[in-house]
Formats: C-alpha cells, sequence, structure tokens
C-alpha cells in the first residue's frame, strides 16, 4: 500500500517534470492554420529572441566596456540574430492579433465580423510570409545551391523497357529546363532512337542546382509495355544523380593529380594513324575518380566535358562529406545523395506520380513528364528538406 | 519493290563496322554517321521528327497491349529510304576500302572550327589540334600581357605574322585565326599542292564566322630555291613565327601504315621526300624539319626581332615521336635558336618541338 502510495508520488512528480519540459507553442499559433514550424522550432525561436534581445540591450548600454573585437562580434551576432528574431516578434504579434480577432468574430455586430475576417485573412497572410523568412534565415545557406547542375541518368532494370524510361526522364528534364529558361548541354548520350541507356547534361543557369539536387535516386516507372501482349504491367527503373557544376572557386583539381588517357589503336599518333577513336579518361589518381567521355569527334571537346563532370563529382564528394560531418547523427531521406533508394514512381495505368520521400502523389503524370506539373513534385521536397534542416540544426 | 521494314535497323552496319574497329569504336562511329545523315540529307528530316513524336506518344501508351504495325513502321521510317543506302554504302567504304570516316563525314571539328576534309589532303589530327590550341592559349596571354604601344598612345600594337608551312587543309592557320584575339595576328598559310590550297581557301570562307585575325593562302614549294625571297615578298616587315605540320613519316613506316592513311592520304604531306629517294636520302623522316629551321634562319627568326618578344617561340614544327626530338632539336641549334622546347601530346608523345631566338 504504502509502496503503491509512493510510486504514485514517484508518478505524478514525473509527469509534472514532463509537462514542464516538453516544448509548446505560443498561444494563437493553432489560429494560423497549417504551419511548418513545430513546438521544438518554436522553443528554438524563444531561445533566439531572447538572446537577441539580450544583445540589443548589451550594446545599447555602456559600449566603452567592450572592446573592440567583442563589439564587432556582437554586432554581427545582433544582426544575425535580428533575421529571426525580427520575424518571429512580427509572427508572435501576429499570432496575439488571431486570438483578438477570434473573439471578434463571434460578436453581435455583423459589420465588426465582418471587419474581423478580412483582417484575419490579412493576418494569415502575414504569418505564412514571416514563416518562410523565419524558415529561410535558420537555414545555412549552401552556395552549391546557386550553381549549375550535370544530371547523369541511367538506364536500370528493365531493358529496352527502362531504355524507353530513360529517354523520357531526360525528355521531362529537358522540358522542365525549356520552361525555366535553362540553357541545356548534351555531355554525353547512349542513345538509339527513343532508347537511351545512359546520357550527362548540362544544365547552366541560375539556382538550377536547388531545384534539381531532390531529383537523385532511383526513379522507377510502372506500365504495360507495347510489346507485351498479356497486358501485364512490367516494373523498370532509370538512376538519376544530379551534381552541382563547380568552378575553380568550388574546387581545385591540380594537374598533378590527374591521369589522362587516350585510347588511341597505334601507340604513335599523329600523322601515322588516323584514328576516329576520340575517347578520353580522366583519373583523379587521389580520390580514384574516374570520368570518361566519347562522345563528340574531337578529343579536345571530350576532355573539356569529362572535365566538368570530374570536377562536378569532386565538388559533390567534398559537399557530401561536409554534409555528413555536419549531422552525423541525423538519417534524412531527401538529397542525401543516396542514389540506390527508390525515390519515385512514375504509374502509367493510374497516372499516378508519387514521391516516395514526401509521400506526395499527384494524379498528372502528363503533366510531370511534359515537364509542366514537375515543380509541384519538386516545391514538397523543398518544403521537407528545408524542415528537415531545421530540425537537424543543434 | 519497298524494303520490309525488318531489314531496315542498325543491327548489321554495326556488325560490319565491329569487324573493322571493334565493338566500342563501331558503335562511335555509327552514331556519328547516323547523326551526319539526319542533319545533311535533310528533305526528309521534318518527317522523321514527326514521325518521332509520334513514335514516342505511340510509347507513352496506357493500354496498348501489342505493338502496332504502325509502330513498327514508324521504326523503320527512322530514317528516309536515301538516308538509308547513305548509311550502307558509307558503312561499305569504310569497311571494305578502308576510306577515313573523316572523308565520309566531309569535315573534322579543329578547335572552334569546321575543317572540310577530301581525298587526298591530310586530315587534322587530334595531336595537331592538341598543340595548335596549346599554342594559341600562350599566344592569347601574351597577347593580353603585352605592355601598352609606345607613343602615340591609341596606336594599335601590330600583329604577329605568322606562316603556316605545309598547311594542307588549312586547320593550323584557321584554327590559330580563331583561337588568337582580334588583330593579335595576321597568319599566312603556305602547301605545293593546289588541291590542298583550293580546300584551305574553301574553309577559310565555311569558317569565316569564328575567325578573328586574318588569313591568306599562297601555293608555294618550301623546297624550292627561292622559297625565302618569295617568303620575304609577302611580309616586307618581316615574319615573326614559322608554326608546321611537316611530313616527317619515314619511308619505312610508310610501308607499314594502315591502309586507311596510305590508301586515302597524299603520300607528300606524310614522307618528306619522293620515296625512291627517301630510304638513302632521308630514312629518319626528318629532312622537311630541317629544312623548316634553315628557312627560319633565313627570315631572321632565330634572332631577337623588333617585333615579337623573345618569349614567343619563333619556329614551331611537329614531330613524329621521341625519335625526332633531338635531330630537331639539333637542326634549331644548327641553325641559330639559342633554346628549343619540346611539347608532349595527350598520350604521352613527344609531339612539337618549339625554337626560341637567342638571349
Amino acid at each position: 500500500m504504502i509502496r503503491a502510495l509512493q510510486l504514485c508520488a514517484w508518478r505524478q512528480r514525473w509527469y509534472a517534470t514532463a509537462v514542464w519540459a516538453r516544448p509548446t507553442l505560443p498561444a494563437g499559433s493553432e489560429l494560423a492554420g497549417k504551419s511548418h514550424l513545430t513546438a521544438p522550432i518554436h522553443d528554438k525561436l524563444r531561445v533566439l529572441q531572447e538572446k537577441h534581445g539580450n544583445l540589443s540591450q548589451q550594446l545599447s548600454g555602456d559600449l566603452s566596456v567592450l572592446g573592440r573585437e567583442e563589439l564587432a562580434r556582437l554586432s554581427k551576432e545582433l544582426s544575425d540574430t535580428a533575421r529571426v528574431a525580427e520575424p518571429y516578434g512580427r509572427l508572435l504579434q501576429l499570432y496575439a492579433d488571431l486570438v483578438e480577432l477570434q473573439q471578434l468574430m463571434g460578436d453581435e455586430d455583423a459589420k465588426l465580423r465582418v471587419f474581423a475576417q478580412e483582417e484575419r485573412e490579412l493576418a494569415l497572410a502575414g504569418a505564412a510570409e514571416c514563416e518562410r523568412e523565419i524558415i529561410a534565415a535558420l537555414l545555412p545557406k549552401d552556395s552549391a545551391e546557386d550553381a549549375g547542375a550535370i544530371v547523369e541518368i541511367r538506364a536500370g532494370t528493365g531493358g529496352d523497357e527502362a531504355a524507353l524510361f530513360c529517354g523520357s526522364l531526360l525528355r521531362m528534364y529537358e522540358r522542365f529546363a525549356q520552361l525555366r529558361r535553362w540553357k541545356l548541354e548534351t555531355i554525353a548520350m547512349d542513345s538509339d532512337g527513343d532508347k537511351v541507356s545512359g546520357a550527362v547534361v548540362k544544365v547552366s543557369g541560375r539556382g538550377v542546382f536547388g531545384v534539381l539536387m531532390f531529383e537523385s535516386g532511383v526513379h522507377r516507372v510502372q506500365r504495360i509495355p507495347a510489346t507485351e501482349t498479356m497486358g501485364r504491367t512490367h516494373t523498370s527503373t532509370a538512376t538519376v544523380a544530379v551534381l552541382p557544376q563547380a568552378t575553380d572557386v568550388h574546387i581545385t583539381v591540380k594537374e598533378s593529380d590527374l591521369r589522362i588517357d587516350v585510347f588511341r589503336a597505334s601507340g604513335k599518333g599523329g600523322q601515322h594513324v588516323n584514328t576516329t577513336d576520340s575517347a578520353v579518361r580522366i583519373t583523379h589518381i587521389p580520390t580514384g575518380t574516374v570520368v570518361e567521355n566519347q562522345q563528340e569527334r574531337s578529343q579536345i571537346q571530350n576532355k573539356e566535358k569529362a572535365m566538368q563532370v570530374l570536377r562536378a563529382r569532386l565538388y559533390e564528394r567534398e559537399r557530401q562529406k561536409l554534409a555528413n560531418e555536419r549531422r552525423a547523427d541525423r538519417n534524412r531521406l531527401i538529397g542525401s545523395g543516396d542514389r540506390s533508394e527508390k525515390c519515385r514512381t512514375y504509374n502509367y495505368p493510374q497516372n499516378r506520380v508519387t514521391d516516395h520521400r514526401v509521400n506526395f502523389s499527384l494524379y498528372n503524370i502528363e503533366g510531370v513528364m511534359q515537364g509542366t506539373a514537375l515543380q509541384q513534385v519538386i516545391d514538397q521536397l523543398r518544403i521537407q528538406h528545408d524542415l528537415d534542416e531545421l530540425a537537424s540544426m543543434g | 519493290m519497298p524494303r520490309s521494314p525488318a531489314n531496315n535497323t542498325l543491327a548489321p552496319l554495326l556488325r560490319q563496322l565491329a569487324g573493322k574497329l571493334g565493338d566500342r569504336q563501331a558503335a562511335s562511329e555509327l552514331r556519328w554517321m547516323a547523326a551526319h545523315v539526319r542533319k545533311t540529307l535533310g528533305d526528309t528530316a521534318a518527317r522523321t521528327e514527326h514521325s518521332g513524336a509520334q513514335y514516342r506518344r505511340a510509347r507513352l501508351w496506357r493500354d496498348q497491349p501489342a505493338p502496332s504495325t504502325e509502330e513498327a513502321d514508324l521504326d523503320a521510317r527512322r530514317f528516309s529510304s536515301v538516308q538509308w543506302a547513305w548509311l550502307r554504302q558509307a558503312v561499305a567504304d569504310r569497311v571494305e576500302k578502308h576510306k577515313p570516316l573523316q572523308y565520309i563525314l566531309g569535315s573534322q571539328p579543329f578547335g572552334k572550327t569546321e575543317i572540310g576534309v577530301r581525298s587526298p589532303v591530310l586530315i587534322p589530327r587530334p595531336e595537331t589540334e592538341e598543340w595548335v590550341l596549346r599554342l594559341a592559349e600562350s599566344l592569347a596571354a601574351h597577347h593580353a600581357a603585352r605592355p601598352p604601344p609606345p607613343p602615340p598612345p591609341g596606336a594599335p600594337s601590330p600583329p604577329l605574322s605568322i606562316l603556316d608551312a605545309c598547311t594542307g587543309s588549312g586547320c593550323v592557320a584557321l584554327g590559330l585565326a580563331s583561337e588568337l584575339p582580334p588583330g593579335a595576328a595576321r597568319i599566312a598559310g603556305v602547301d605545293v599542292s593546289a588541291d590542298a590550297l583550293a580546300l584551305a581557301l574553301s574553309n577559310q570562307t565555311r569558317n569565316a564566322a569564328v575567325l578573328n585575325n586574318e588569313v591568306e593562302f599562297h601555293q608555294i614549294d618550301l623546297l624550292a630555291a627561292d622559297t625565302a625571297s618569295r617568303l620575304e615578298a609577302l611580309r616586307p616587315g618581316g615574319w615573326d613565327m614559322i608554326v608546321a605540320n611537316p611530313p616527317y613519316v619515314t619511308p619505312a613506316e610508310y610501308r607499314g601504315l594502315d591502309a586507311d592513311v596510305r590508301d586515302w592520304e597524299d603520300v607528300r604531306a606524310l614522307v618528306p621526300m619522293p620515296l625512291r629517294v627517301a630510304d638513302e636520302l632521308d630514312p629518319s623522316g626528318v629532312s622537311f624539319i630541317e629544312r623548316l629551321a634553315v628557312l627560319a634562319r633565313a627570315l631572321r627568326l632565330a634572332r631577337e626581332g623588333a617585333l615579337a618578344s623573345p618569349a614567343l617561340p619563333r619556329l614551331v614544327v611537329e614531330i613524329g615521336g621521341a625519335k625526332q626530338t633531338e635531330p630537331a632539336r639539333q637542326a634549331m641549334h644548327d641553325n641559330g635558336f639559342g633554346r628549343t622546347e619540346v611539347w608532349k601530346d595527350m598520350a604521352g608523345t613527344d609531339r612539337a618541338v618549339l625554337g626560341y631566338a637567342e638571349k
């Protein structure tokens, strides 16, 4: 009996502590509709806001006690925290407004009710805007996202059908790029008519990588091939890898680290032979990365293109290493660069495209394959990616 | 009688080519041939494009169980009958007659230019392209770094006078003219062959859009006695540089060359002397390189001129590998060049020797 009471008391205490420690949402946030800011994020934001308050107090006080370096450090911190604290302050104000407006909407005066309704719409829009601002400010800027991209597509399992699907994916990206006025350039292409067994294209433009980065992974198609007489649905795959285009600013490749091989029929070269074998293979010795190109008739052009791909691969490698260090404890689903994961399914009989990473389905396969509806899928991935980043921040 | 669609596939052509070239290269060459017919035999291009779209739509089926006859037909019509005939002929020429792919396609890319080629004018080689682009890069860097000209300050710095000896298709001259910044050079290509001259001129027209610098071509025999004076007459102000891809194949090597080269390309572009005397007079294939060194001295290139800086090479010649490196350097030193340099190609073979004026 006594033991049971003791247990009870212990439990109560435990509950009390748990409740006290549980992250809380600010009052009024439930009125703002669907929000990406979860309770733990709100807690972090409160800490940041408090820090910002302290800093501005410190800097509005007697500055002479601070050293010059200290002052510079504090001002930088102030402006850094302001990027989050300022919109967060506005957001909290909007939440408070929403609580008031909620009461007004129950008012007897019809005019007041209409006014409250209008005000509420504005407040909601403002809250969404603040939220976007906060998320953008919280996330570290990844300079690679501004860069162009190199997209590699390879047909996977499924024979000819996989090659046809690979071709469809390539055209999807081509159209998507056209719609956004990005420049598309073929680096290598292994195709026979509509069948594409592998392709590497360079996409140039502003912020290309930030948009296409989520395309990395295994894409799966489910449809009845034209050659299938029994009407059975076949499943085939294609693998997509998206790398950020790297310039010298991003990565420096030492000439001495490279081994360049050309495939010559005879060792003589020059006037002695007339080879059309223009293939070039570049090996980056320290990392063992090998890139080959034999697309063009010009060896020089093949070398140039192989170098571009090599740079992108090395840059991506560096980025992955950094990213892994930054969040070694977290296993992200999106943009983790894990190319063995099935990321998206294109189901023709059901007119459906499903992205498995965000569990998002779009019933407009033609639109996606024409490049017009692809953005809708990417938007979902972007939001989830930003939230993941946010959640993983310490 | 129309051919049945089943006969119209690339597979047999690929097999034929693979017998000569191996699988990998056969696939590449067939791809380039197919791209060529699609582009050049263009009257059917629109139709092919249209069919392609239909074909794709047919493939993006929902519930289309069996291949329709229409679809099979479209597959075959990816090329028109004219295009098929061209492809078959091309593959037969390539395999049975060893006709070089470049002559079949009619051109070869060289830097920014597209050089038209036809037998027997020598086809531009990738090794040549490599050293020409490298040379152009270093000349361009030098051009950019050149200090502002002495007063009057507005006067433009004079262009480099470059002689392309043994110009052939004109690729070296046109390649330099397209790579160098505007006004950096005035280039003259000379060749003994009238075939080569005609081709070089047509290549100049063909690439007019990418040429930044003045180019001219002259039919001159560099082995003739009065060559130096004829060349001096072309540039009364003097020459700054000679570049050349001279013949350097030895007579013994020539007899062992692939039919692709021996049966189709001008022996005068490959072996420096007539074959009947070459065995005795020039067994190592360096006589033309030596001749160029002598010519360079006659044109006073080995000395520091008034125009070009000593940092620039005055004589740049392509060679046939390491065995010709020393003879070429020796010839340059014998003719007053103070310093020489050797450039390797991507395959690691000694490919060009550069002579600099004495300090």
